[in-house]
C-alpha cells in the first residue's frame, strides 16, 4: 500500500471558471513538501479538493491515496483514511464545544462497521487525558475545552485547536493551509512546533503557504511551485529562498520566454 | 359515563359540577360569567394559526381533575411552602387563590381565555413565602388521559419577597388517534427580589391542539430565567408575556422550538415594560423541518410612565428542508421618551455548508455532523434545564426530528 499522495492531471472549477488546469504533484509519505505561489493560484483550492470540499467539480484527473482513488470517497471517510486538512479558515459552530466536538471526531475514528458504536468509543479518562495532554503541549489554557468551536476564537486560538485536532486524530498525511496567516511570532512558533513533532515517520505533511516566512519554522524537504493552477518548478528547500529572495515575478518572466 | 361535549353544555351543569367539588361562590360566578363571554365571543381571528381543523363544539372537556403529576419535596411544608392541586387550593386557601386568579390572563381576553376560566378543572398551586428559597427544582407534568378529548390545566405561582424557586412545567401525552385540545395557563407573580426559574416544555404527542397563555408578572428587583421549549402537538398556539412591572426587575428569556412533519407551532412571546430600570434580553431559536411551519410573533413594548429600559429581542431560525418555513415578526413598541437600549434582530437560514464540510473533515459523518449542528443551534434553551432526565428525553425528541 501506498501512502504518497498522488495527485494525477487534476482539474476543477468553481461555476464557469477553472480554478486547477492540470496539478501533477507527489506528497511522498513521511515527507514535508511545500507547495508556494502567489495568491489566486489555486493552492488554496487543491487543499480544499483533496480533503473532500463538495463546492468545487472536479471535471478531470485523480487523487490517490492509501491504493483509492479519493475523489470517490466523501470528506469524512477520507478523513478517516488519515488525510487531515488544518483549515486557514476554521469554521466557528455555535452550541458545540471543542471536547464535544474532539470527542465525536475521535469515535467517528475508532467507530468499526457492524460494531456498536458504544464499544469502540474513547473511554471518558483516556480521553480527558489527551485533551488535556495535547493542549497543555499548546499552550492551551483549560477552559478552552468548554467553549464553543471556533466560536469568538482569536486567529492564534483558531490555529492552535487545528493543531490540536491534528495531535488527537494522529493524521498520516496533514494538509497545512496557509497556517502561518494571521499568526504573530508567538503562536506561529507554537503551531510549527505543533507539527514538526508529528511530521516524521509516522505523518507526511503538504504544506501550503505564500510565504517562505512559515518554512523558517517547518522545514521542508521538497518544495514546489503553483501558478495559475498548474505545479510549475519542483525543487528542495534552495528554491523557497529564492523565491522569498526574488518573488515570484521573476519565474513568472521566466516561465514566459521559455514558453 | 359519557362526557357533555361543548356545544352540549350549559351554565346549568357548570354551576352543578362546581358546587358539587365544594367551590367557592366567587368561582362558581366567575366561570358562569366566563362561560357567558365564551358562549357571546367570536372565534379568536389568529394570524397565521390556521385551526379551521378543530371542531370545538364536538370536544368533551375532563369534568374532575385528572391526569396532575405533582414531584416535589413535602418537607417544604416546614417552611410555609405550599404545593397542591389547584382544585384543592380553591378550598383550602380560597383567599390566596382568589386573589391571584385570572389576574394575569383576564378571561375576558379572548373566546379561548374563556374557555378555560368556565371549565378550568386541574392545575398547580404554589406559594413560596418571603424569603424562602427552595434548592431543589420542582416540576409539575399535564398530560390528556387517554379518553381525555379537552383539558385546561392551570399553573397558578406565588412568590413573596425575596423568594427563589425554579419551576418545570411539562406538558406531555401519548401520540393521540383524534384531535384533542389542551389550553392551559401560567400565571406567576414573582414579588419584591425574587428570583424564578421558569422552565416550560411543551412536548405532547400527535394531534394535540395547545392554546396557552403564560404570564409571569415581576415586582421591584424580580428576576426571571425563562426557557420556553415548543416540539409536540399539531397546533400550538402560546401567547407569553414576562411584565416587568417593578422597577430594576429583569428577565433573560430563551426559546427552543422544532416544527416537523406538518406542525404549527406559533410563539408570541412579549416583553412588556412597565417599571423603570428594568432591563430584559429575549432570544428564540427555532428549527424547521419537513412541512413544519413556526411564527415567532415575539414584541417588546415599553410603556409611557418607564425610564432607562434596556432590552433585546432575537429570532434565529434554521431550515432543514425546502418546504419548512418559519415567520418571524420581530416587534418593538416604544411608548417612553427615557430607553437606555432597545433593539430587535431576526435571523434565518439553510445549515451551512462549510460547518458541514469542517466536520466531516475530522471523520464525522454528515447526518452525525448536522444532528450536532442543530443540537449546538438550540444548545442555549436545552442547556438551562436542570434536570438530566429532562433534558436528554428532550434531546431524543429532537434528534428524531431531525
Amino acid at each position: 500500500m501506498s501512502n504518497d499522495l498522488v495527485i494525477k492531471d487534476l482539474h476543477a472549477s468553481i461555476g464557469d471558471t477553472e480554478i486547477l488546469k492540470g496539478v501533477n504533484l507527489t506528497i511522498r509519505a513521511s515527507t514535508v513538501h511545500a507547495v508556494m505561489g502567489p495568491n489566486g493560484s489555486g493552492k488554496s483550492t487543491l487543499a480544499h479538493i483533496v480533503a473532500g470540499h463538495p463546492g468545487y467539480a472536479v471535471t478531470s484527473g485523480e487523487i490517490w491515496y492509501k491504493d483509492q482513488n479519493i475523489l470517490e470517497l466523501d470528506a469524512d471517510d477520507r478523513s478517516k483514511l488519515g488525510i487531515f486538512l488544518a483549515f486557514q479558515y476554521p469554521v466557528s459552530v455555535p452550541g458545540v464545544t471543542v471536547a464535544n466536538f474532539l470527542r465525536a471526531a475521535l469515535n467517528a475514528h475508532r467507530a468499526e462497521e457492524g460494531v456498536d458504536p458504544k464499544k469502540t468509543a474513547i473511554p471518558v479518562a483516556e480521553f480527558r487525558k489527551q485533551i488535556r495532554e495535547g493542549m497543555k503541549t499548546l499552550e492551551m489554557d483549560e477552559g478552552f475545552a468548554r467553549r464553543y468551536l471556533n466560536e469568538g476564537f482569536s486567529g492564534g486560538e483558531k490555529k492552535r485547536l487545528e493543531i490540536l485536532q491534528m495531535t488527537m486524530l494522529k493524521p498520516s498525511m496533514a494538509v497545512m493551509d496557509e497556517t502561518d496567516s494571521g499568526l504573530d511570532i508567538d503562536a506561529l512558533r507554537i503551531v510549527a512546533e505543533g507539527v514538526n513533532r508529528l511530521a516524521g515517520p509516522d505523518m507526511g505533511a503538504l504544506v501550503i503557504t505564500h510565504y517562505q516566512r512559515l518554512l523558517n519554522y517547518i522545514k521542508p524537504q521538497y518544495v514546489s511551485v503553483m501558478m495559475e493552477g498548474r505545479i510549475v518548478r519542483d525543487g528542495g528547500p534552495e528554491l523557497a529562498l529564492e523565491l522569498e529572495e526574488k518573488g515570484y515575478d521573476w519565474l513568472r518572466e521566466e516561465l514566459a520566454s521559455a514558453a | 359515563m359519557s362526557l357533555l361535549t361543548i356545544q352540549d353544555l350549559t351554565a346549568a351543569e357548570i354551576t352543578e359540577r362546581a358546587r358539587a367539588a365544594g367551590e367557592p361562590e366567587w368561582l362558581v360566578e366567575r366561570r358562569q360569567e366566563a362561560w357567558a363571554h365564551f358562549v357571546d365571543a367570536p372565534s379568536p381571528e389568529w394570524r397565521r394559526t390556521d385551526i379551521s381543523a378543530l371542531d370545538l363544539a364536538k370536544l368533551a372537556p375532563t369534568e374532575t381533575a385528572q391526569g396532575t403529576a405533582i414531584q416535589w419535596d413535602e418537607t417544604l411544608a416546614a417552611q410555609g411552602v405550599i404545593c397542591t392541586s389547584l382544585a384543592n387550593a380553591v378550598r383550602t386557601h380560597a383567599d390566596l387563590v382568589q386573589k391571584y386568579l385570572d389576574v394575569a390572563v383576564p378571561f375576558q381576553a379572548h373566546k379561548f381565555t374563556a374557555l378555560r376560566a368556565a371549565l378550568w378543572q386541574d392545575g398547580l398551586f404554589l406559594y413560596v413565602p418571603k424569603n424562602v428559597a427552595l434548592d431543589v427544582p420542582l416540576r409539575v407534568i399535564y398530560t390528556l388521559a387517554a379518553g381525555a378529548q379537552a383539558a385546561f390545566p392551570r399553573t397558578l405561582v406565588v412568590l413573596e419577597e425575596g423568594a427563589s424557586l425554579t419551576l418545570i412545567e411539562e406538558y406531555t401525552s401519548n401520540d393521540r388517534a383524534e384531535i384533542a385540545l389542551a389550553g392551559p395557563s401560567s400565571e406567576i407573580f414573582a414579588g419584591p427580589n425574587s428570583n424564578i426559574r421558569f422552565i416550560s416544555a411543551q412536548h405532547w404527542g400527535s394531534k394535540i391542539y395547545h392554546f396557552g397563555a403564560q404570564r409571569v408578572v415581576l415586582e421591584r428587583d424580580a428576576n426571571a430565567e425563562w426557557t420556553s421549549i415548543a416540539l409536540g402537538g399539531q397546533v400550538q398556539h402560546i401567547d407569553a408575556e414576562a411584565t416587568l412591572l417593578g422597577n430594576g426587575s429583569r428577565v433573560n428569556w430563551l426559546g427552543a422550538t422544532f416544527a416537523s412533519d406538518d406542525q404549527i407551532l406559533y410563539s408570541g412571546p412579549w416583553l412588556r415594560h412597565a417599571g423603570d430600570n428594568a432591563e430584559s434580553f429575549m432570544q428564540f431559536k427555532t428549527v424547521v423541518n419537513d412541512k413544519g411551519y413556526s411564527v415567532f410573533d415575539g414584541m417588546i413594548k415599553i410603556e409611557l410612565a418607564t425610564k432607562a429600559t434596556a432590552t433585546r429581542l432575537e429570532e434565529h431560525a434554521l431550515h432543514l428542508s425546502p418546504e419548512s418555513r418559519n415567520d418571524s415578526i420581530p416587534g418593538l413598541k416604544i411608548d417612553s421618551n427615557d430607553v437606555l437600549r432597545g433593539g430587535h434582530a431576526s435571523t434565518s437560514g439553510d445549515v451551512d455548508d462549510m460547518q458541514l464540510f469542517y466536520m466531516q473533515a475530522r471523520g464525522i459523518n454528515r447526518d452525525e455532523a448536522k444532528r450536532m449542528i442543530v443540537m449546538g443551534f438550540l444548545a442555549p434553551a436545552l442547556d438551562t434545564i436542570p434536570v438530566d432526565g429532562l433534558r436528554e428525553e428532550l434531546t431524543s425528541i429532537i434528534e428524531g426530528k431531525i
